[in-house]
């Protein structure tokens, strides 16, 4: 193989797993997020049905939503916390290290 | 003033003149979406995003003094510039760095005037393969890969810049759809708070990326051009004043907001609301962040606008406006060869002109060229307070360059 398809398969192998974390945490956080917000309207009316009366017909989130949603919040900012290590982690030359689940920065080498 | 000290003044002013560009070039990148959608008012957005690259600049404290090896010969495998180049004591190898620099600044300025995000490592790399082949020849080039790793203009360059916007569309596309989806019928109250914090932190984690991983490269670059010049010999590290002066650049350049460019991003695509917004900067900040991790280098520009053109297609019903992404791939297929040309011909210039005089015409050049393309941007400025105005076809200024004045501009 020559050089040129050497570059080529090297970024197949490389572009399919870009893709696939990608789509894992790119859009699968931004759909966890869209989750907790409507875990916090739980129990409250739809749009549109309290437009008649204003305020008094929206009603507060259920304390069930507001546990399910802090809950699915809490997994955003994980992932947060993580892509934060991760960029302190590149700048510094080094990797990151999911051991005992706190993301930390670890010495490559 | 020896002429190498004269020399190496002007690649360090000149690589710092480059850092502000890629600063305000990118600053849309991570805040066209906040500012598009009123989540941060637009002056809030490019402090904040100011800050990030401020911050991402000094985290990056890793030498990335070999950026160069990835398209052209003129460093050794351990960064230390290639002895033929420095047999002159660094005279040929700063006035090839110096030519890449001005090729680079002039297809950002250039770009910036005509509203186009394009990629400011691109046109670096453009820049230096024009320079490059001006010094060296064809051969000057690190065109492909050796076969063990991604390498060359091939691998590092054209496959990236192909396949990341399709990447990063792909995913914006699924997230904005599975978004919409799970939060159908959910009353404004809460979605409207709930995505404009979404949007906010998505944005910084990709003006934090930004910061480490662009800044690094001019650092590298005035770094090599002191080591050559034998002003500074280690190549593990690299002098404070060149990290404060180089985040500092970019920084500035960030607050200064390339506001034609994020009015293109921001309002030409496609009309973004908050949940698009969100689902953009994740998978943009996913996108780059994977890659990197898998040391596949892509361009923040090209993810970026990959990612707000699949929040137009993930949303059911939403316009998107092929022709204003037309244009941009246009940009990006001639970023290569234009920064190239203007590289060369500033490295053929500068060597006709002699040690002193040679750097000296090419800067003179160079501001010439910025300071008319300044004064054409005058003539429609866009700015915090026109950012956001409904869009009606190109900005005045867009229109009002046509396309042979792109060409010529971009060789001149």
């Amino acid at each position: 193989m020559n050089a040129l398809g050497h570059d080529v398969r090297f970024t197949l192998e490389a572009i399919w797993k870009v893709l696939l974390v990608s789509v894992i945490l790119g859009a699968g956080l931004p759909a966890i997020f869209a989750l907790g917000i409507r875990s916090l309207a739980w129990g409250t009316p739809a749009e549109g049905s309290a437009r008649h009366d204003g305020t008094a017909a929206m009603g507060a989130s259920s304390a069930a939503g507001r546990v399910v949603a802090g809950m699915l919040f809490l997994v955003v900012l994980y992932c947060v916390a993580a892509a934060i290590v991760f960029i302190i982690a590149t700048g510094k030359g080094d990797d990151i290290s999911f051991a005992h689940v706190i993301p930390t920065i670890k010495t490559k080498g | 003033m020896s002429a190498e000290t004269l020399i190496l003044a002007l690649v360090v002013v000149t690589a710092l003149g480059f850092d502000f560009t890629n600063g305000f070039h990118d600053t849309g990148n991570a805040m066209a979406t906040s500012i598009a959608t009123g989540a941060l008012k637009p002056r809030v957005a490019v402090a904040l995003s100011a800050v990030l690259n401020l911050a991402g600049a000094f985290l990056s404290v890793a030498v990335a003094l070999t950026v160069t090896n990835a398209v052209v010969h003129i460093q050794q495998k351990d960064g230390t510039p290639s002895p033929s180049l420095t047999a002159d004591g660094g005279q040929q190898l700063l006035m090839l760095v110096l030519g890449g620099l001005i090729g680079a600044i002039v297809w950002n300025l250039l770009t910036w005037l005509l509203g186009l995000p394009s990629s400011s490592s691109h046109a670096l790399f453009g820049g230096l393969i024009g320079a490059a082949i001006a010094a060296l020849g064809w051969h000057g080039v690190n065109w492909v890969g050796d076969g063990t790793k991604l390498g060359g203009v091939v691998g590092k360059v054209i496959l990236p810049a192909v396949l990341s916007p399709v990447v990063a569309c792909i995913v914006a596309a699924a997230g904005t759809w599975m978004v919409y989806r799970i939060v159908l019928g959910v009353a404004a109250r809460f979605t409207d708070n709930g995505f404009r914090w979404g949007q906010i932190g998505t944005a910084s984690l990709v003006s934090l990326a930004h910061g480490t991983s662009d800044a690094q490269k001019t650092m590298g670059v005035i770094t090599l051009a002191l080591i050559a010049s034998g002003h500074w010999h280690s190549t593990t590290s690299i002098p404070v004043w060149v990290k404060l002066a180089c985040a500092l650049a970019i920084a500035t350049g960030t607050y200064l907001g390339g506001w034609r460019i994020i009015r293109t991003l921001g309002k030409g695509l496609v009309e973004i609301e908050p949940p698009q917004g969100m689902a953009a900067e994740a998978s943009s900040a996913a996108v780059i962040l994977a890659s990197s991790h898998l040391g596949f280098a892509l361009s923040t520009t090209h993810v970026a606008t990959g990612s707000i053109l699949g929040t137009g297609l993930g949303k059911p019903g939403a316009e998107v406006r092929w022709a204003v992404a037309g244009r941009m791939v246009m940009g990006w297929l001639l970023t290569l060869p234009a920064a190239a040309i203007v590289g060369a011909a500033m490295y053929g210039i500068g060597h006709v002109c002699g040690d002193v005089g040679g750097p000296v015409v090419d800067v003179a050049i160079m501001l010439g060229l910025a300071g008319y393309i300044y004064l054409r941007s005058r003539r429609s400025a866009v700015g915090a307070h026109n950012v956001n105005d409904e869009w009606e076809g190109m900005p005045a200024s867009g229109a009002a360059v046509s396309a042979p004045e792109l060409t010529s501009g971009g060789v001149a």
